[in-house]
Order: C-alpha cells, then sequence, then structure tokens
C-alpha cells in the first residue's frame, strides 16, 4: 500500500481543534495564560506555519544536528584550540554562555506555555517541537562551557550568573521574566519568537557565528549555529499569531507587543551583543561592524515585515536608529571601567589599528569615544590603576536595569513619581513601557534601589562584589593587561575639553 | 547632617552617576564630589570654576543642599563654567 504524502496527512493530524462541552473555552484557556483578546476559537483555528514537521522528521533532525555539533566538540578537545584564541574573543564566549544558557531554559517555559495555551492545534504542535528545541539549547549551552572548565573556570558562569545578583543578571532576569516566565501565549509568541527570535538573537547568534569561524572559534560557530537551525524554525509562531489578531482588529494591541519588546531587546542586544563584535572580536576577524549587522538582520528585515503585515515601525525608531550610532560604544566603555563586576575579562579594543577602525565605521566616534579612552590610557601608562575603576555605581534604568548614559550635552534621565516611589528611566521608551502597565514593574528594586535600601552591606565595592556574587579570582580584569594603552597619543588635553 | 544621594552627570561625560552628598555641602562641594568621580577618569581637568545645574537653574557654589530644596535621588548636572 503506497503512502500518503505528507501534505495529504498533515494537516488532519495535527489539527485537533474541537468545540468544549463540558467545560468553558475559559476553563481550557484562561485568560491570563492565553491572552486571547476576545478573539473566537474558531478564528484561530485558520493559524499555519510553513514547516509543517512531523515529530519523526523532528527526532531525525535533531539526533543528526547533535551528532554534528558533538562530533566537532570531540575532534577539537584533542587540539590546544581554546589556548590559542584571542584573549578578547574569549571575552565574547564566556559572555555569551551567562547570557544565554539559563535564558534559553527559561524560553522551555515559554514554548511550553504556547503549547498547552496557545489557541490553535497547529500553534501548540509548533511550540512542542519548541520546547523541545530550548531545552536541546539549555544544555549544549551548559555542555559545552563545562567542558572548558578546566581550561577557565569562569565558564561556570554559564549556569550560575542567572543565579545571582551580578547587575548584568539583573537586567536579563528583568526582560526574561517580561518576555518568558511571566507572560501568556499570544504575547509570546509576538514578543519571543516574532521580535527576539527571527530578529535579534538571530542577529547575535548568525553575527557572531560568522565572527567565531573567522577567528577560528570552530567548536563555538557550529554550536550557535546549529542552534539557530531550531530558532528559525520555531520562531515561525509570530508572523501566523500576528495574523490573526490583525484580521481580528487587534492590530494596535499587536502593535504594542513589538513596540514594546523591540526597545527591550535593543537595549540588551547593545549591552551584551555590541561590545562583543566591534570590540572583542579581533579587528581581523570582524566581518561587519554591529551597526552593519544591526541593519542586515534587524532594520531591513523588520522594515520588510511590517510592511507586509501592515504593521508600522515601533514609534520611537527614529532614536533607535540614532542609537545605534552611539549606545554600545557608551555602553562597552561602561563594562570596561566595570570590570571587576564582570565574569569575564572585557577587551578594551581601542589600540590605534581599532580606533581606526571604529572611526570608518562610526564617524565621530573619536570626539565622542576616543578622548575618554585616551584619559584612561594615560592613567594606565602612569600606573595609576585606581583611575581606571569607578569608585561609585552607575545610576541604572528602572525598566531595562542598564547604567544611564548620555548621548548628548544635558539629557537628563527621567524621574516618574508613582505611588510615592521615584523611578528613573533611561529614555522615553523605558518610561512608556512601564507607564503600560506599572503594577508588572514597580514592585522591582533596581541595583541602585537594593543599595539604598540597605540590602548590600558593608555599603561599597566589597560588599558590592559579595552580593554580585563575585570573588576576586572571579572578576574581569583588562583582556589584554592594558597593553593597548602603549599605543596612545601621549596627549589628552586637547579635544576632551 | 543627613546623607542625599543624587543622580549626577558631569557635562561631556557619558553616564549618570549615584553621588552620595551632605544635605549642608555647598554646590561647590557637591561639583567636586561628582567631578571626583569623571576628571582624571575619563575627562582630563580644566583650569575653570565648576558649577552644579539643578531643575534647569545653575546654583549659587555657597548654596547647600538644602536650601537649594535638592531631594534624594534628584539629577544633578555639573560642568565647567568656562
Amino acid at each position: 500500500m503506497p503512502k500518503l504524502e505528507r501534505s495529504q496527512w498533515y494537516d488532519l493530524s495535527r489539527d485537533m481543534n474541537w468545540s468544549f462541552k463540558y467545560v468553558t473555552e475559559e476553563e481550557v484557556f484562561p485568560e491570563a495564560l492565553s491572552h486571547s483578546h476576545g478573539i473566537p476559537a474558531a478564528a484561530w483555528w485558520n493559524w499555519d506555519e510553513p514547516y509543517k514537521i512531523s515529530y519523526r522528521d523532528y527526532v531525525h533532525n535533531q539526533a543528526e544536528k547533535e551528532a554534528g555539533v558533538y562530533s566537532v566538540r570531540s575532534a577539537l578537545a584533542r587540539s590546544k584550540f581554546f589556548e590559542n584564541l584571542d584573549p578578547g574573543w574569549k571575552a565574547a564566549i564566556i559572555a555569551h554562555y551567562g547570557v544565554f544558557a539559563m535564558p534559553e531554559y527559561l524560553a522551555t517555559f515559554g514554548e511550553a506555555r504556547m503549547g498547552r495555551f496557545g489557541r490553535a492545534a497547529a500553534w501548540r504542535n509548533m511550540a512542542l517541537f519548541g520546547t523541545l528545541d530550548e531545552i536541546r539549547h539549555a544544555q549544549i549551552q551548559l555542555s559545552f562551557p563545562h567542558a572548558l572548565l578546566k581550561k577557565e573556570p569562569r565558564f561556570d558562569w554559564a549556569h550560575k550568573a542567572f543565579h545571582t545578583n551580578q547587575w548584568g543578571a539583573i537586567v536579563l532576569r528583568h526582560l526574561f521574566d517580561d518576555m518568558l516566565t511571566a507572560n501568556d501565549a499570544v504575547s509570546m509568541a509576538i514578543q519571543l519568537t516574532f521580535v527576539i527570535e527571527t530578529g535579534f538573537t538571530n542577529l547575535h547568534f548568525l553575527g557572531l557565528a560568522a565572527d567565531a569561524m573567522e577567528t577560528g572559534d570552530v567548536e563555538f560557530s557550529t554550536l550557535i549555529s546549529s542552534i539557530q537551525t531550531d530558532e528559525a524554525r520555531h520562531a515561525q509562531q509570530g508572523e501566523p499569531t500576528l495574523r490573526v489578531l490583525i484580521q481580528q482588529g487587534k492590530k494596535a494591541e499587536a502593535q504594542r507587543l513589538i513596540d514594546v519588546m523591540f526597545w527591550r531587546g535593543w537595549r540588551a542586544f547593545a549591552l551584551f551583543t555590541g561590545p562583543a563584535m566591534d570590540y572583542y572580536t579581533p579587528l581581523a576577524h570582524r566581518r561587519s561592524s554591529f551597526k552593519e549587522f544591526m541593519l542586515e538582520w534587524i532594520i531591513k528585515q523588520f522594515n520588510d515585515q511590517f510592511r507586509d503585515l501592515g504593521l508600522e515601525r515601533p514609534w520611537y525608531w527614529e532614536l533607535f536608529l540614532q542609537e545605534l550610532d552611539w549606545l554600545h560604544h557608551a555602553l562597552h566603555l561602561g563594562l570596561w571601567f566595570k570590570r571587576r563586576t564582570l565574569w569575564w575579562n572585557p577587551d578594551a579594543g581601542v589600540s590605534v589599528a581599532e580606533r581606526e577602525w571604529l572611526e570608518a565605521k562610526y564617524p565621530g566616534w573619536h570626539d565622542r569615544f576616543g578622548t575618554y579612552w585616551q584619559t584612561i590610557a594615560e592613567n594606565v601608562r602612569r600606573g595609576d590603576v585606581a583611575h581606571t575603576h569607578p569608585e561609585t555605581l552607575f545610576v541604572v534604568c528602572n525598566m531595562c536595569q542598564i547604567p544611564i548614559c548620555s548621548p548628548t550635552v544635558g539629557v537628563p534621565p527621567q524621574l516618574v513619581t508613582h505611588n510615592g516611589r521615584v523611578y528613573t528611566f533611561c529614555s522615553d521608551p523605558c518610561r512608556w513601557i512601564f507607564e503600560q502597565n506599572p503594577a508588572r514593574y514597580a514592585g522591582h528594586l533596581s541595583i541602585i534601589d537594593r543599595f539604598l535600601a540597605g540590602h548590600i552591606q558593608p555599603p561599597d565595592l566589597a560588599g558590592l562584589l559579595v552580593y554580585m556574587g563575585l570573588s576576586p579570582d572571579e572578576q574581569g580584569t583588562d583582556a589584554m593587561n592594558c597593553a593597548w594603552a602603549s599605543e596612545q597619543p601621549q596627549s589628552a588635553a586637547t579635544s576632551a575639553a | 547632617m543627613a546623607t542625599v544621594p543624587l543622580q549626577a552627570v558631569f557635562r561631556r561625560d557619558f553616564v549618570t552617576l549615584l553621588v552620595l552628598v551632605d544635605d549642608e555641602d555647598t554646590m561647590d562641594v557637591v561639583a567636586q564630589k561628582v567631578a571626583r568621580h569623571v576628571i582624571n577618569r575619563r575627562l582630563p581637568a580644566r583650569n575653570a570654576r565648576m558649577r552644579v545645574r539643578y531643575n534647569q537653574q545653575v546654583l549659587s557654589p555657597e548654596q547647600t543642599v538644602a536650601q537649594a530644596g535638592i531631594l534624594a535621588m534628584s539629577f544633578v548636572e555639573v560642568f565647567y563654567d568656562a
């Protein structure tokens, strides 16, 4: 008996939608978890996606991917590849694992929530595969750094970071609780899969995979490329969800969900991906600048998708484009200054050749940022290391939890009083996100709030480092032992007046 | 005497700082306490007087934090007046 073609059986076997008789729709799909926006059940049943993979095919494909990735690791385990990597690149991957491994685990919860509370069987089916994907991504991004522990103990932060009060971990928890652990199925499909996975993680995983291959880190390149093939599939949950909302007259709500998470994603990836691409990746191996990757993977793609779906660009689009030129440079400077509070050794990335590259990629970089590095380099050359560390905290935003950096002279942070408490925001969009749903965010304490509330004892740098879980051996130092400083011009007194 | 935490920026620096001052500190002292975290760290020193701007007003150097009505976590900007 001949087998049927998949197209002849797939939809029928997948789309187990039905009308409930013994329970209500609300009981099966509580609004708090499904957030159906009042759209009738049958309207969701048109939800469809292009991959149409069967469980059998899924297991087969994933087994092949796993075999490929682990065979590369086995082959490289006998080599000295890690020892030979550039110190700056090591910073990029040590930071990466701490930033991404545990959020992948949280994404498992998110996918599973869609797998149970998504309103169409086709969607739940896709989300089940997404759940399995994210389990794989968490495990493989814990396994790979674990294998490198003997060479660099701070790979332990792949697992540890998320369980500490290190300030970057607070950034990540605030973001991923909003996006994943405390989110409903519809919002997650749009915010996790449409905004983050088709956009920002695509940028990070494919961009850094290209840089990794150029750098000679075949293991990391193979790993994150393999992960991204899963992401490309399960990220397809966003667009059909958006189409249902738009067809059912919920375009404004869809737009709001996008606008919230696009901004949040941008800020977080500017903090973690921007420095990795423009400062940590060895100059000779940079395929593109962070901005060029953003233009290629984010700006063009979202412009096309917004147009195709009849959506608008986020209302803060011009501000976002302006930040492309400066934000991650400021954040990198802050990361480097606060290097003792990091679990990796940031590469300043400002040798003479690197400064020329930065000026070429970001005209005006030297006048805006080079002057800071000039003063820092003079302190290094004088042996005045104390002046290359901060003696106080950088104020962070009560939404993105990221240090508040200034684009121009005299732009103050935004102070908002809500129920008698003053909140500080870095920008109009972060303030706007808070004001969309103050009850969701109001109870959170930033690292500054915690310091002022007496949670950090003693209230000094030593107490702060203990609070963040950073022992002396774990605290970051300059990746190159500041060798770059010896190349700097001798005088800083000219343009930084 | 009471400690007042401020959010402070030194003009031309890149980041907002948490700076602890006293409510009896004059603006000259406030400026020095902010500058300590910026000058000769990221910006070179200049031979000019530093001033404090609060609520869009440049304050008198002799005025104290309490006299200016500056509350905890208020934002101030410090700059070279030349």
